[in-house]
This record gives C-alpha cells, sequence and structure tokens, in this order.
C-alpha cells in the first residue's frame, strides 16, 4: 500500500490497521488464528472434509488401526473416526460461538443501561448478576438440562447463561469508565441523545474488551459443551460430538486408546488456539487487564 | 472491620435467599404435580395427601414457597426417589468426600504453582519462564477429563501403578484412600495451579518492583531473603483471593472427576440425581451447591480482610 493509499483512510481504519499489524507480529497469536479459523472451516465444510458419512457403520471392521482408509481407524461400531471428529467440530463451534453471541446480547445492553444510568437500577443488575454466579456453572447446567432436557440447544444456552453475569460485570465497569470521558461530556453538550452517545461513543469504545471477552469465553465454551455432551447432558448419540466421543471410548480404554486420544486432542487443540489468540488480543487490544 | 464483615455477610445472606427462589423457581417450571416429583417411589393417594399438606401445595404460591424454604433450612429437601432416604442426608454423607477431592486438589495446585510463579518472576524472560508460561497455557486449555482418561490410560493401563477408579474411605485405609484420590486431585489441581502460577507470576513482579523490595535489598539482605520474606509474602495475598474465586471451578471440576473416576462424592450425586430424574434431589444438590459457593465466598473475603488490613478501611477488596 503506498503513502497515498494510507493518507486517505479515515483515522479508525488507520487504527484497525496498526491493530491488526501489532497482532500479526506475535506468531503464537498468529498460530492461535490459523488454527482456529481451520477449525471454524472444518465445521462449516463438514459433509465435503469428511470422508465417510459419521454414522455409517463398517461392521467388518470395528476398533480398526488407523490405516490409508481410515486415518484415525474405526471405533466399536466400524465408524471412521476421522470423520466423526470432523463432524464433532460442527457442535463445538456452534456451542462456542452461538452461546457467546447469545451472552452478548444480553449482557452487552443490560451492562451499558445499568453503567450508564445507574441509579436503582445498578444495584438490582448487580444483585441479579451475584445470584447468577452462586451457581457453579456445571451445576447450573446440570438444573437447566433437568428442566429443559438435554440436547446441543439447551447447552448452548446453559453455556450463555453462565457468560451472562460475567459479561454484564465487564460491560459496567467499562461504561462506567467511559462516561466520564471528555468525548461522552461533549457529546452530552451537543446535544447528544442517550441511545446515540451509547452506540456511536460507549459502545464502539469498548469493542476491544469485548472481543476479548468473547475470545476468552469462547474455550470456555467449547470444553463446557464437550463436558456436557459426555456427561449425557449435551449432544446425543449418535450425532458426532467430542464428548460423545469421549464418553462412548471410556469401555474401550485399554484396547483401543486412540479412541480417547483423538476427540481429546481435537477439543485440547480448538480450546489452545482460541486461548492463544485471546491473549495476543488482549495484549493488543487491551493492554490494561495483561495477566 | 466487623463493619466490613457485617455487611459482606448481609450481601451473600440476600444472595442465598434470591437463589432460593431461582431454585424453588426453577422446580416448579417443571411439567407436572409438584407433589409427584417430591412424593419419590411413594405415590398412594394418600402420601400424596400428606405431601401436599406437609408443602402446602394446596396454598398460594407465595405461601408454598414459604413453606418449602423452612423446610429447606433445616436440611429438609424432600424424600429422594430412592426410597424413602432423605435428600438432606443423601447430600451431607457426601459432601466430605468432595470436601477431600478439593482439599487435596487446592494442595496440588499451590505445589505446582507457587514455585512456578516465583521463579518465573524472578528469572523472567528466561527459558524457565516462558517453560512454565506454556504449560499454564496447556493447563488451561487441556478440557480436565480428557487429562482424567490420559492418567487413567498412562498410570493404570499401561503402567498399572494406579488404581483406575472407585473411592476408599479415608480412616479405613488412608493409604488406599490416597493412592485412589491421587489421579482426581492431580486433574483437579493442574487446572487451578494454571491460574496460581498466572497470578503468582504477576504479582511478584509487581513486589519485585516495589519500594520496600529495594529497601530490603539496599540494606544489605540475601537475596533469597528479599524474594521469600518480602516479595513472595506480599505475592501470597492474591494467591488467596485466587484460589477462592476458583472454588465455585472445583464444585463443578469434581462434578466431571467424580464422574470419571467413580468417586460417591458431591459431584457424582449431582448427575446420579439428573439420571434418575430424581427431582426433590435435584434441587436439594443445586441450591446446597449455590449456598456452599457463596458462604465459602464469604469465607474467603473474611480471611482475605484479615490478611489485608488495608481493605478494612476502604471496604473494596483489591
Amino acid at each position: 500500500m503506498s503513502v497515498q493509499d494510507v493518507a486517505v483512510l479515515s483515522p479508525r481504519a488507520r487504527r484497525r490497521r496498526r491493530i491488526r499489524r501489532r497482532l500479526l507480529r506475535r506468531p503464537l497469536a498468529v498460530a492461535g488464528l490459523v488454527v482456529a479459523l481451520v477449525f471454524v472451516v472444518v465445521a462449516i465444510f463438514a459433509p465435503v472434509i469428511a470422508p465417510y458419512d459419521p454414522g455409517r457403520s463398517d461392521f467388518s471392521a470395528p476398533l480398526a488401526g488407523p490405516s490409508a482408509e481410515h486415518l484415525f481407524g474405526t471405533d466399536e461400531l466400524g465408524r471412521d473416526i476421522f470423520s466423526r471428529v470432523v463432524w464433532g467440530a460442527r457442535a463445538s463451534i456452534q456451542a462456542g460461538v452461538l452461546s457467546t453471541l447469545l451472552a452478548m446480547a444480553f449482557a452487552v445492553p443490560i451492562g451499558l443501561v445499568a453503567g450508564y444510568y445507574r441509579g436503582w437500577l445498578d444495584p438490582v443488575v448487580a444483585r441479579m448478576t451475584d445470584v447468577m454466579l452462586a451457581f457453579p456453572f456445571l451445576i447450573l447446567a446440570v438444573g437447566l438440562a433437568a428442566v429443559l432436557g438435554p440436547s446441543l440447544t439447551n447447552a448452548t444456552i446453559a453455556l450463555a447463561f453462565a457468560a451472562v453475569p460475567v459479561l454484564i460485570r465487564v460491560t459496567r465497569g467499562e461504561t462506567l469508565a467511559l462516561r466520564e470521558e471528555d468525548y461522552v461530556r461533549a457529546a452530552v453538550a451537543n446535544g447528544a441523545s442517550d441511545t446515540t452517545i451509547l452506540a456511536r461513543h460507549i459502545l464502539p469504545n469498548m469493542a476491544g474488551t469485548l472481543i476479548v471477552q468473547a475470545t476468552v469465553w469462547i474455550p470456555t465454551a467449547i470444553i463446557g459443551e464437550a463436558l456436557l455432551s459426555f456427561l449425557g447432558l449435551g449432544v446425543q448419540p449418535p450425532t458426532p460430538s467430542w464428548g460423545v466421543m469421549l464418553s462412548a471410548a471410556q469401555p474401550f480404554i485399554d484396547q483401543a486408546p486412540r479412541l480417547v486420544i483423538f476427540p481429546g486432542l481435537a477439543i485440547f487443540l480448538a480450546t489452545l488456539s482460541f486461548n492463544l489468540l485471546g491473549d495476543g488480543l488482549r495484549d493488543v487490544l487491551d493492554p490494561r487487564t495483561q495477566t | 472491620m466487623r463493619a466490613f464483615l457485617l455487611r459482606k455477610t448481609g450481601a451473600a445472606l440476600i444472595v442465598v435467599f434470591l437463589a432460593s427462589i431461582v431454585v424453588f423457581a426453577g422446580t416448579r417450571a417443571l411439567p407436572g404435580d409438584p407433589a409427584l416429583v417430591l412424593a419419590g417411589e411413594d405415590r398412594t393417594p394418600q402420601a400424596l395427601e400428606e405431601i401436599r399438606a406437609k408443602y402446602r401445595l394446596n396454598d398460594p404460591v407465595p405461601v408454598q414457597y414459604a413453606s418449602w424454604l423452612t423446610h429447606a433450612l433445616t436440611g429438609d429437601f424432600g424424600e429422594s426417589r430412592r426410597a424413602g432416604i432423605a435428600v438432606g442426608t443423601t447430600i451431607l454423607d457426601r459432601i466430605p468426600i468432595t470436601l477431600e477431592l478439593a482439599f487435596l486438589s487446592i494442595i496440588v495446585a499451590l505445589i505446582l504453582g507457587i514455585p512456578a510463579g516465583v521463579i518465573a518472576a524472578v528469572k523472567r524472560g528466561s527459558a524457565a519462564d516462558y517453560a512454565s508460561g506454556t504449560l499454564a497455557l496447556v493447563g488451561l486449555s487441556i478440557p480436565h477429563f480428557w487429562l482424567g482418561l490420559l492418567l487413567i490410560l498412562v498410570f493404570a493401563v499401561k503402567l498399572r501403578l494406579l488404581p483406575a477408579s472407585g473411592y476408599v474411605p479415608f480412616f479405613e485405609d488412608p493409604v488406599e484412600n490416597l493412592r485412589r484420590m491421587a489421579m482426581p486431585a492431580l486433574v483437579l489441581g493442574t487446572g487451578v495451579s494454571a491460574i496460581v502460577m498466572r497470578q503468582m507470576r504477576s504479582a511478584m513482579l509487581d513486589s519485585l518492583g516495589a519500594d520496600y523490595v529495594r529497601t530490603a535489598r539496599a540494606k544489605g539482605l540475601a537475596e533469597r531473603q528479599v524474594i521469600i520474606g518480602h516479595a513472595m509474602r506480599n505475592s501470597l495475598l492474591t494467591v488467596v483471593t485466587v484460589v477462592g474465586l476458583q472454588l465455585g471451578g472445583l464444585i463443578s471440576g469434581a462434578v466431571i472427576t467424580e464422574q470419571i473416576f467413580v468417586i460417591p462424592g458431591f459431584g457424582r450425586l449431582t448427575i446420579e440425581a439428573v439420571n434418575q430424574r430424581d427431582y426433590a434431589l435435584i434441587q436439594g444438590v443445586v441450591f446446597v451447591a449455590a449456598a456452599g459457593y457463596v458462604i465459602i465466598n464469604l469465607l474467603v473475603d473474611a480471611l482475605y480482610s484479615v490478611l489485608n488490613p488495608r481493605i478494612r478501611v476502604s471496604g473494596q477488596p483489591g
């Protein structure tokens, strides 16, 4: 890009370029980004990538070892493990991404309003988040699964539910700090409406923090989905999911350890990639909360 | 100090009270007659009538709630579906097992996390720093239950060193008890140790740059003494809070760890309750978990205010 091209970019676009360049200078974050994208692509194109139907049993070759035909071997019902791991990415990415978006959709407006208007609303919201945080995540998920019934959708709702109080607190805290900024006062003096101030001035300025929070929550939700499915409270067999695969593999752990290793490795790599990306994004976007 | 603790206790009581409403509303959201839910196996018409009278199920909802709460506070959550065993007793029987697991896990987390964090901070930028940072990241990303399965694969299936699962009470056979608790505690402890390590490292970096550390060095104290006696002592404060905040995660972690290693604790009870659709038990388990978690947090706050006199004045932790 030439000097002139840069000159015509708006300040916001220039800022975005700077952030992108700073992120790309971190090899671990880039590796995380690439692997995370691979998982997303695999999840979207699972039917194209998987060589076999994940539910098709080949009874002539149960528990077969890795071969050219079956890259990761077959499971106890002769199903292709590689195809099942590929399809399992769908449930994981769906639970991870959708639960985060769902939680954001609830938490961000509540946090914004509570932090901006304060008044009686603020302590009410604070108590509400305290109560939600009082239920340990898995206990909450178990309770919800008991009331709603076990399924991927309900597991996603439970995961979103667990993220909401955390995100409300973050959004509220950011709003409290941002509403004291000079540009917000200037907007108030100019007669901007509250909606304009929240949407145009406060929300864009906490976007970095929210993106970091989302990236950090996705791996937690991926593990959460695997956990719930493992316990029989999430994805129901025969639908392939990494948690379901691990649960089914338990009795065969001494005969075919790869049944345990491949799905677990998939969960581990998916969470590790999002965690690496999250750490990198935090360094670039939200330097205050470095750990 | 007393005002601070009173305020915290008040807030905790309000949260427990609100949580009880959530649990109560949750069970009422279930389809079907709550009397059937609470009656367990014994579903004769007379038994159902008794339940209705005892829990005031024919009265308005607020009266029902008040009755439920007074019963719950005395530990009476109704009858479990498993013939005639009270939910309260079942829960009480299981809690000590989970407490032992949690205690051992925290010890594992501290033994792994504190030295790693201190070394990483003191030798900042060295190979040791990067190694422990990488391990912490792995510890945070690895799913506990998969780590548990891998440990079973290595130590029980391949090496045959430890039993894969099962539980022996501590007072029956302490050695066997610890042998069986070793893998679960390691699984549950590693995740927490990663967090302890990260916190310890950043707290140590802060205190190593502080004035009192420079003073200690200036007056000629040995480096060892500066690190252990001055920098580390102050950094341990943050670790107390961090460990406290992880206790909720430990309750969740215990659910899955106990499931994998077949330990009959509170966590396994939770899953049993859901699998058997034992609603009275689910309700009791969820409420006890929430109340227990709030109380633990209150104790952590209290401990923190004892350890750190500054917050007694400002009233704000941290």
